[in-house]
């Protein structure tokens, strides 16, 4: 009897752990089976991106992502306007690898306006890393997964004949909704309700 | 000659904001309440106002456009409303922000071609003001 009830609150915390917690693979945020999908494309340089990121993405990752009804897909958008976008959509796919996708990520839009002036794009990143992490991201942006996945992004940006950033596509089964620009998190909220 | 061109005129952007509606009427009004809050000019209750009122309105002006009802207070209307929509564009152009202008549905991101295509539409809603007042004029005098 107590190898049943074990077993069933294992299950059960399994369960809820599969349905609730978000799985970070880095790029891709929370549970794939969730209801809503939502491909987030965008630029480290373009400040409507940053806004987005601050206002809305943060609270999005806490109330919708973490709670298993969205799953959210990060892709890279550099856009040709700004001369440092590309490397530093390089420099997050590296980060993926050594598993601080996150970490860049929030570093870069902390420090977009910096990295902006002063081009050095993987110094910013580095500074959030330990100097042991910082290493290994050095030697990743120069190999070509990084390239490779920036290029993958950039190729389903224009499959969907994006006009700019940030874009969000948010599917909900065979629903899909395009939404450009920096969106309040009141609204998409809202809006993410009505699908549920 | 006023005439036709006045005809002309409204049943053009009678048209014109009658499929505008429809793109808008046809999906859920949050759809429509995103495009207009990526703009980022108005508080949370008037992107909420807007975005349930706007189509609508565009529909009944559509409709007196196309009816001829009322002409000149259905004209000045249209300006106005092309007016604020060509501002907010502008704004939006100038800012690079890459949004969709929220027009005709979603998919269709504020450009030079929009910002064209929206200045002839209220040079056109103008135009139909000052000619509807000249046939008023016209026929006032005739009587």
């Amino acid at each position: 009897m107590k190898r049943i009830i074990l077993f069933a609150l294992l299950g059960g915390a399994a369960f809820a752990q599969g349905r609730l917690a978000a799985f970070s693979t880095g790029k891709a945020l929370g549970n794939p089976q969730a209801p809503i999908r939502i491909e987030l494309f965008s630029d480290y340089q373009c400040p409507a991106c940053k806004q987005l990121h601050d206002e809305t993405i943060t609270p999005l990752i806490n109330n919708y992502v973490n709670t298993g009804k969205v799953y959210l897909v990060r892709r890279e958008f550099p856009l040709p306007i700004h001369s440092h976008a590309l490397a530093a959509a390089r420099i997050a796919c590296a980060a993926e690898q050594i598993g601080k996708y996150q970490q860049v990520c929030d570093q870069m839009f902390r420090t977009q306006e910096s990295w902006t002036q002063s081009g050095d794009v993987l110094g910013a990143a580095c500074s959030v890393l330990s100097p042991a992490d910082a290493k290994k991201l050095r030697e990743l942006v120069s190999a070509s997964q990084a390239s490779q996945t920036v290029e993958s992004d950039l190729r389903a940006g224009q499959n969907e004949k994006l006009n700019g950033t940030p874009t969000m596509i948010i599917t909900k089964v065979v629903r899909r909704y395009p939404v450009a620009g920096p969106v309040s998190y009141a609204v998409l909220s809202r809006f993410l309700d009505s699908l549920q | 000659m006023t005439r036709w061109i006045t005809l002309a005129l409204r049943l053009v952007l009678g048209a014109i904001f009658l499929y505008a509606a429809w793109t808008k009427l046809r999906q859920p009004w949050l759809v429509f309440a995103l495009s207009i809050d990526a703009y980022r000019l108005l508080p949370e209750w008037a992107v909420f106002t807007v975005a349930r009122v706007l189509p609508w309105l565009e529909l009944a002006l559509g409709v007196m456009l196309v009816a001829g009802l009322q002409l000149r207070l259905t004209a000045m209307a249209t300006a106005t409303l092309l007016a604020g929509f060509y501002v907010a564009m502008i704004y939006s152009f100038s800012a690079g922000s890459g949004i969709d202008c929220g027009c005709f549905g979603v998919g269709e991101a504020v450009s030079a071609r929009t910002l064209v295509r929206d200045g002839l539409l209220l040079a056109a809603a103008v135009a139909l003001v000052i000619s509807s007042g000249r046939r008023r004029r016209m026929s006032l005098a005739m009587a």
